[in-house]
């Protein structure tokens, strides 16, 4: 697996209704381990794993939200939401991680482009 | 062409697994090549050994099976989903002590490097989720 190629991921999932927003970052964090360009985008219900707070008990499903932040550190560097989304969702932006940023249709477009492989979940 | 194809869902549960089946079916057929087979999540229960179809319904693990055997095809399922959902080769059983192991010959247990080594290789990648 030399060769470099891009990888965006659509995370399109609330982060506890299925196994779907944990497996999006699994992906993400496995790709970039194996030196891809990863980028990320949540977006739909997929924002809804940025709401600040989540509560995690200790029963419970490990917390989505936690890893977010992390996602940098593992070298997913591009992470961003949908602006709509969050409208629609009524996400506190402001409480939202730094390292995630906001774009619009026209870049969400410009991202799937350039991208090699887009996966959706 | 060469074909990477992620399968999503369980048999039965939704079409996810079946139109898979049949797409997968139609590369081989059209004279094409299929780099991966790659069943995720609930995807997994494809490669069910212990799943038995209703007669008059097609059965879809078997079906699955049938195609990896006959065309040598890689077929990987996630590890991280195989052991979560009960889907065991005889090492993992062993290593777990369970007292069965349930999955297909011709499908390999594997990580999710597997998967983003099938994203590479492949010309085209198709998802079919649920």
């Amino acid at each position: 697996m030399s060769d470099t190629r891009s990888l965006l991921i659509l995370s399109s999932s609330a982060p506890y209704a299925s196994q779907s927003a944990r497996a999006a970052l699994d992906v993400a964090l496995t790709a970039a381990a194996f030196e891809q360009v990863v980028r990320m985008v949540f977006i739909d219900a997929g924002v809804l794993q940025l709401q600040p707070g989540q509560d995690n008990r200790k029963d419970g499903p490990k917390s989505v939200g936690k890893m977010i932040p992390a996602l940098a550190l593992y070298e997913v560097q591009e992470v961003f939401f949908h602006e709509d989304s969050a409208r629609r969702f009524s996400i506190d932006v402001s409480a939202m991680p730094d390292s995630v940023t906001g774009i619009n249709d026209a870049a969400l477009s410009e991202l799937v482009q350039k991208a090699d492989q887009v996966m959706v979940f | 062409m060469k074909f990477s194809i992620i399968i999503n869902g369980a048999p039965w549960s939704s079409p996810a697994a079946f139109s898979a089946l049949k797409f997968a079916e139609a590369v081989v057929d059209g004279g094409h090549e299929i780099y991966r087979l790659f069943f995720f999540q609930d995807g997994v229960h494809n490669g069910s050994a212990f799943a038995v179809a209703p007669q008059d319904e097609v059965d879809i693990p078997k079906r699955w099976h049938a195609l990896i055997s006959e065309h040598d095809l890689d077929a990987v399922v996630c590890a991280a989903s195989a052991l979560k959902h009960g889907l065991l080769d005889a090492g993992e059983a062993a290593r777990y002590d369970r007292t069965g192991h349930n999955l297909l010959p011709g499908f390999d247990i594997s990580g999710l490097g597997q998967l983003v080594d099938a994203l590479n290789q492949a010309d085209r990648v198709v998802t079919f989720v649920t």
